[in-house]
Order: structure tokens, then sequence, then C-alpha cells
């Protein structure tokens, strides 16, 4: 019992920065996160995901890869990636094609992270519940981290 | 005599002469007489006699010159030399000059006969050689030329060709092989196969080190640099000797490029294509999951937002699926077209009739100015329609509230110019330059109510180029977009015109 109400607590302080150009998406993901108890903030394009990160600073994002660009989620997670530096802030990227160019990819290998810079890789439609066993496993491991470094 | 043969008799006797003549054209030769030398050289030169019998004492010209003057010309005549003074010497003398027999006089008719026979016999083995002497002239001139024919056609081929011998020694290539192997030159019977490219040099080895004699043929692609910028198909192919062993090989190295690019931009649509197809689906099949999830309380309001907004993704993905079979059939040019003529007037004035509700909905004003009289042309209604509609439709879906629409058709040298000019949120500069691609919709804070399947510009521009046409598009962000629409109509001119000239 006591356990389970920590990790409540702890959720509640887990901000997830959301971005999707897809309005409905973004509502339907919002609200799925939030029964879940994470804190959501949530930007409608890469521009206005790179201003809603430099001012909310969240724990972790979770982005459209196809937006007004076929990579500008890549790219906006290379921006993250390059200013939260210090923090390490993890990345989810979704996707409704894995295949864009001819090109696939994934974000299984320690190569395919550093290419992509981002964490994880989900494919579209969402599953909520994949989606936030993911989230609480990045987050640990950002967490786990912090411990090892002090 | 078989073939009546053609005698000339050089004699400056008469008696003797005519005797001759009338003798040999008894026995069945074709007779013609010369009285001296003279005249016996321009008969001998002039016609081809098989036969000659030449005095050798003539006064104006001497037997032995008139020999030499007549082989001289006609080397396949058969010369007699007679004469008198029948001398050992003289037989010597005529015989080196080339003279085939020698007749003494007086002569026997038998004699006679049996030389002229020898003769004929003589002449017509000359007449053979020189035939097949001819033939054989010519069997080598044609060979050269099949030569210079093959190399002509090898050369001017625009796919690469080398072949090899069994021994991997270039023995043929031409200049485009060198261009796709790549070469800077090859030297025939070099051995070539370390210096090709391993994916080649071991397709030919197949060939060259298979025990048994392979009959079949075997392709591969690759990439010539590094770049990715050239593709090249190669095919191998063996030649066999005709006993069925192997004599080598041919590869062909085929420039692929474009195809390889039309493939690469069919399988980018195929991707955008899913893409914006899943992306309604997903949309509505998260509102149902919302709508089923009993952890997630929802009010009335919400439920309510969330059937409408999953019944507006799916009218949106019913319109693209029917822009993209539009698009298709457009593509594949199995649309059937009744071109007929077309009042574009009246086409537009309908259309405006069928939009008239949304117009008055937004508070729109639209003027249409056009001349009576000035606005037919030739094609396919459906398509015009279509073509008119969608740029309609954008007008009154990108406008202002209460803001206006301006229709203007006019008429240049040759085309008919149709502008649509609308005062409402326009486009930024990158915008414009994507308008006419597949799916490309702008997206800022206005045009996120507007649905859309992304595909109606693309038809249109479509339609347009099918027409020959153009279509031009002016637009300042914030204040109105004008796109110019000119179609083409100088066919349907110049028909009048020489109609009218009858």
């Amino acid at each position: 019992m006591k356990v389970q109400l920590i990790m409540k607590e702890k959720k509640m302080t887990i901000k997830i920065l959301l971005v999707d150009d897809d309005l409905d998406i973004l509502e339907q993901t919002k609200l799925m996160l939030e029964s879940k108890g994470y804190k959501v903030v949530t930007a409608n394009s890469s521009d206005e995901g790179w201003k809603k990160y430099q001012q909310e600073k969240p724990d972790i994002a979770v982005l459209d890869l196809i937006m007004e660009e076929y990579d500008s989620g890549f790219i906006l997670a290379y921006k993250i990636k390059k200013a939260s530096a210090e923090k390490k802030i993890p990345i989810i990227i979704l996707t409704s094609v894995t295949y864009v160019t001819g090109l696939k990819f994934d974000a299984a290998t320690v190569e395919e992270k550093e290419w992509t810079k981002c964490d994880a890789i989900l494919n579209k439609p969402v599953v909520i519940d994949e989606l936030t066993k993911i989230i609480e496993t990045l987050i640990s491991i950002k967490q786990s981290n912090k411990q090892v470094n002090k | 005599m078989p073939g009546h043969p053609k005698v000339l008799v050089v004699d400056d006797e008469d008696l003797l002469r005519t005797g001759m003549q009338r003798l040999l054209e008894m026995e069945g030769y074709a007779v013609d007489v010369a009285a001296n030398g003279t005249e016996g050289v321009s008969l001998g030169t002039k016609g081809d006699y098989d036969l000659a019998i030449i005095d050798l004492k003539m006064p104006d010209k001497d037997g032995m010159e008139v020999l030499k003057e007549i082989h001289a010309d006609k080397p396949n005549t058969v010369c007699f030399i007679a004469t008198a003074f029948a001398s050992f010497d003289t037989a010597i003398q005529a015989t080196k000059l080339g003279a085939d027999g020698y007749i003494p006089k007086p002569f026997s008719v038998e004699e006679l006969l049996q030389q002229l026979q020898l003769g004929y016999k003589k002449r017509l083995l000359l007449l053979e050689t020189e035939r097949l002497r001819k033939d054989r002239e010519n069997r080598l001139l044609e060979i050269a030329f099949e030569r210079t024919r093959m190399n002509t056609i090898v050369n001017a081929l625009e796919d690469g060709v080398l072949v090899v011998n069994k021994n991997g020694e270039a023995v043929l290539y031409n200049p485009s092989a060198l261009k796709y192997l790549p070469l800077n030159e090859i030297f025939i019977e070099e051995f070539i196969i370390p210096k090709l490219n391993p994916q080649i040099a071991a397709l030919i080895n197949h060939y060259l080190l298979a025990e048994e004699y392979l009959p079949q043929s075997f392709s591969t692609q690759l990439a010539l640099d590094e770049t990715n910028e050239t593709f090249i198909q190669i095919t191998c192919s063996p030649v066999p000797h005709p006993d069925g062993t192997l004599a080598g090989v041919v590869t062909v190295l085929k420039n692929i490029t474009e195809l390889k690019k039309i493939e690469q931009l069919k399988s980018q649509f195929v991707s955008m294509v899913s893409h914006e197809l899943k992306a309604p689906m997903a949309a509505v099949y998260g509102y149902l999951k919302l709508l089923s999830d009993d952890s997630i309380t929802l009010t009335g309001e919400q439920r309510q937002k969330f059937i409408e907004r999953s019944e507006f993704r799916l009218d949106s993905l019913l319109k693209m699926v029917n822009d993209l079979l539009d698009i298709s059939r457009i593509e594949m040019k199995t649309v059937h077209r009744e071109i007929i003529d077309l009042n574009l007037s009246e086409i537009i004035k309908t259309i405006l009739e069928l939009f008239s509700l949304e117009i008055k909905n937004r508070g729109l004003i639209v003027c249409f100015f056009f001349l009576e009289n000035l606005s037919s042309i030739k094609a396919d209604a459906e398509e015009i329609n279509r073509l008119f509609t969608n740029l309609i439709s954008n007008a009154i879906k990108y406008n202002q509230t209460n803001g206006r629409i301006d229709i203007n058709i006019s008429v240049t040298e040759n085309f008919l110019v149709t502008t649509i000019a609308d005062s409402g949120i326009g486009m930024k500069n990158e915008e414009k330059k994507k308008l006419f691609h597949e799916f490309f919709r702008a997206k800022n804070e206005f045009t996120k109510e507007i649905s859309g399947t992304g595909l109606g510009l693309s038809i249109v521009k479509r339609i347009v180029d099918s027409y020959s046409g153009k279509i031009e598009v002016e637009s300042e962000f914030g204040k109105g977009t004008k796109f110019i629409v000119s179609l083409p109509f100088r066919t349907s001119m110049k028909i009048e015109y020489f109609e009218n000239e009858k």
C-alpha cells in the first residue's frame, strides 16, 4: 500500500511534453495520460513544442514524427537532447509509418538511439498501457542514473 | 557449236579471210572480219570476242602488235597467231606475248577447228575464273561491310556491351561499356576480368569457371558510384560454339537510374498515402478507445464531441480515398474523355449556385465578370467542373467571414484565362512552393478547423496539365490568394478557321 502511494505521488510530479500536429490525437493522448495521473502539456507543432519545452521544462517528451516535415519529430528530439544535455530528458517518438523514404528505423540498439536522438519509438495508434510502461521505465532509468552520478 | 562462239578474223588476204569466215560460219561460229591490223584492234577492243585469229604479217600493223593491243583491253579473248612463215622462233615469240595458239598457213580444216575448239574451252575456263574472282571480291567486300555495320550498331547502342572469350579476354566492346564499367580503356585480347567491378567479374566467372556449359542468363543491379546517382543493370549471357561448348560471355550494361527514381517516387508516394490514411483511422480509434474505457470519466459534452470528431475524420478519410481514386484514374489515363464545346461561364455559374448556402453562411460577396460568348472551350465537362469546383471551394473555405471572391474570365491570344481571387488567409512563400504537392496542407491556427484531403489542388494541377494549360498562384499571407488558370483553345480556333475558309 505504502509503495503504491509513493508511486502515485511521484507520478504527479512527472510532467510530459506531448507534441502532435493532429489535434484529435493530441487531445486523446492527453486525456489518457492524465487519467493515469501524469501532468501533460501539449503543443500542436514542432515550433510550439520547442517553445513549450523551454517554458515548461518537462521530465519527458512524447513527440509525433511526421508533422510539418517527414522528420520534424527527430529534429525536435535532437534540439531537446542538445539543450538538455545535463538533465538527459527521455524522448519517445510516435509514428504511424516506419517506412518513410524507404528507410526503416527503430530505437532498439544503442546506435539507433544515438542516431535518432530518442529513447523509444512507438507505433500509432497509441496503446496507453504500452506508452505508460515505457514512460515509467525511462523515468526510472533516469532516476537511477542520477543516483549513480551522485 | 553450242552458243555460237564469237570469232574475229584479222587478215589482209581477202581470199583467206572470206574463206575462213564461210568455213567457220558453217561450223556454227559467229564471225567478224577485219582486213587490216588497225581495223582488227578497233573491232577486237570494242567487241568481247571469244576467239581471235590474227595474221602475223600485215602491211599496216604487225600481228603481234594487234594481239598485244587486244589483250591489253580484253585479256580473256583467246588469240591465235596465223602465219605462212611458220618457224619455231615465231611460235615461241607469239606464245611469250600471250598468244594462246599458233596456226601455220596453209592449214587443214580439221587442224583449224580442233585448235579453235580447244581455244574455246580455254575461253570458257578463263571466263569462269574471272567470275569466281569477282565473286570472291564481292564476298570480301560484303564481310567487310557486315563487320562495319555490326560495329556501327554496337557502338551506337545506349547500353554497354562487352564480349569476352572463354579465357576472359576482351573480344568486343562499345563506348557505352567504358562509361558503365567504368574503365578508361579496354584492349582487345587483354585479360579483362581483374579490371572489372567484383560483382560483374563474379557474374562472368560464373560461366568461365563452370564445369559444364550454362545456358541461362544472369542479372544483377548495382550502383555505379557511392552517392547512388547512377544505377546499372548487368546481364550476362553465354555464347556457345556450334558444338555446344562455351565460346565466351556477352555482358550487357543498362542504365536503370530513371527506373530506380520512379520506383523510389512510387514507394515514397505509397508511404505518404499510408500515413495520410492511417492518421484519421488512428484518431477515430483513439476516440473509440476513450469512449469505451471505463476508467476514464467523460462528461456528456465530451462524449458528444468525440463522436462528432470521429464522424468528421471518417468523412474526410472517405473524401481522401475518392480523391486518390481520381488521381489514379487521371494518372493511368483511363478517364473516358468526352471533348465537347463548353461554356465556362455557365459551368462556373452552376458551381456558384451549388455553393450558394456556404457563401451565404460565410457572408461572402462573389463578383463574377465575363463577356458573353467569349468563354467557350473544348474540353471534358466533368473535368472542367472538377477543376473549378476545387478552386471555388478553396476560395470559400479559406476566406475570411464577410470576405469576397472575384472571378474573372478573359481571353488572350491563345488562352482562356480564368482568375479566382479570394480575400482569405493567403499563404506564406514556403507554403506556396508546396501548394500542388500531394497531401500538402498549410497548417496554422486558421486552417485547423477546415477539412481537406490535401489532394484538391493536386487534382487541379493534373487536370490543367492534361490540357496543356497552366496554373499560376499569387498570394500574400493574411491578405488573400489568386489562382490564374490558362486553358488553351487554339485547337478549336484553328478548326473554326478552316471551316470558315471552306
